[in-house]
């Protein structure tokens, strides 16, 4: 069979103004991910730094330690990872005077 | 069949339609998002965020993998920790014919464990019952059926009410007396629906006969598996029958709205869809190990 993948898209315009983390996402059966974050409207200064987070249970977490995606303003970065287990997330921080952000988030997973 | 332990789980009518078996993967279920010009913005407020599928192994902090019936991996919906959310699945087909539709499906439910003692439920923890079991709001089964161009379009939608808002048990199967409200009608006028599935949250009735528990096992972390056969017929746009375990409903006398409106594009449409909704801060989970799809043509 051919390998699976999967995307699923985690949040969708929606505008946050503080930091915030994405819904758990279950992932044991993966190998490897891409996340995808696209920031489509940004207030001047903004800075999006978003730290790829570990669970063994969906309940309590912690960073995976890889280097964080960093976004000022508009537009699409990535982060590759491997070696996540059985759930992922993305913890966001947002910077800035008065940050405020409207994103999309993908998390795109393959076998 | 009887030969084979996954398919003789099942009960199917003469042509098997689908058989997704989610150690295999998803299978086509997807989330059910509201319709939209390009612009995520416009899309209605009770349909922007059904969240994705997921495959799970169905893990705990306790006792870490539960896993599925005959494998590892179930189709998870969760919704989010927020009051009324519902997730929500969907497969999209067409159909052959007109005739009898069959779904069967091994299923288990669960809300999630919660560590803060400000979600309160009005029974306490007394060593078999666990509170979570009250943090648990409702599942829904339904269809999308329309029969052409200029057909008529219709849902038979069945839910699962475990709990009334305050957290009280309920555990009645209920059928929706109204129509869901499309994005067509929300541009039209009609207003934002509290329920997706129907213009007025109180827009259901109990369906005869299924008023029962199902098997919650006293703690959020242990799951078991219940089977579910239900029977529509798209001839008659009908419900026909359904059964939990070892309890039938019969379902031929239930009304089923018929939307006035024709649509553009759905010609012989035939879809199937799984929702759950939490009514607390609590994440609620559906679970489905495998879904069967029979038809009698």
């Amino acid at each position: 069979m051919l390998r699976r993948s999967h995307t699923a898209v985690l949040e969708k315009n929606e505008v946050f103004t503080e930091n915030f983390e994405t819904e758990p996402y279950e992932t044991g059966w993966a190998c490897e991910a891409i996340w995808f974050v696209r920031v489509l409207e940004a207030t001047p200064g903004t800075k999006l730094v978003a730290h790829a987070q570990v669970s063994p249970d969906g309940l309590f977490w912690c960073d995976k330690g890889d280097a964080p995606l960093s976004l000022e303003g508009e537009g699409l970065v990535h982060l590759p990872l491997r070696d996540f287990g059985g759930w992922l997330r993305l913890r966001c921080e947002l910077k800035g005077e008065r940050p405020s952000a409207k994103v999309l988030i993908y998390l795109f997973l393959k076998e | 069949m009887t030969t084979d332990h996954r398919l003789s789980k099942f009960d199917p009518l003469s042509r098997i339609l689908f058989f997704d078996d989610f150690d295999e993967g998803i299978n086509g279920w997807c989330e059910l998002l509201g319709n939209h010009d390009n612009n995520l913005d416009n899309i209605k407020p009770r349909t922007r965020d059904p969240r994705p599928a997921q495959l799970s192994t169905c893990s705990f902090f306790d006792i870490g993998t539960h896993g599925s019936v005959d494998g590892i991996y179930a189709l998870k919906l969760a919704t989010r920790p927020r009051v009324n959310h519902m997730a929500q699945l969907i497969k999209r087909m067409t159909y052959v014919k007109r005739g009898l539709v069959q779904m069967e499906t091994y299923f288990t439910y669960k809300a999630e464990t919660v560590f803060d003692s400000s979600i309160q439920t009005p029974r306490q923890w007394d060593g078999n019952y666990h509170p979570v079991e009250s943090m648990f709001g409702e599942f829904t089964i339904s269809n999308d059926v329309n029969d052409g161009p200029r057909g008529s379009r219709h849902h038979c939608v069945l839910r699962y009410v475990n709990t009334d808002r305050e957290g009280n048990l309920v555990r009645k199967w209920m059928y929706k007396t109204s129509l869901q409200v499309t994005t067509r009608m929300q541009l039209q006028g009609t207003p934002v629906p509290e329920d997706w599935h129907t213009v007025n949250p109180d827009d259901w009735e109990e369906v005869p006969g299924g008023h029962f528990a199902l098997c919650h096992n006293e703690v959020p972390t242990k799951i078991n598996w219940h089977y579910l056969r239900w029977v529509f017929d798209t001839e008659t746009r009908r419900n026909v029958e359904l059964q939990v375990n070892d309890r039938i409903m019969d379902l031929r006398d239930i009304p089923v709205p018929v939307y006035d409106d024709t649509y553009h594009g759905c010609d012989r449409l035939l879809n199937f869809i799984f929702d759950v909704r939490t009514y607390m801060p609590v994440r609620n989970f559906l679970f489905l190990d495998s879904v069967l799809v029979s038809v009698d043509w």
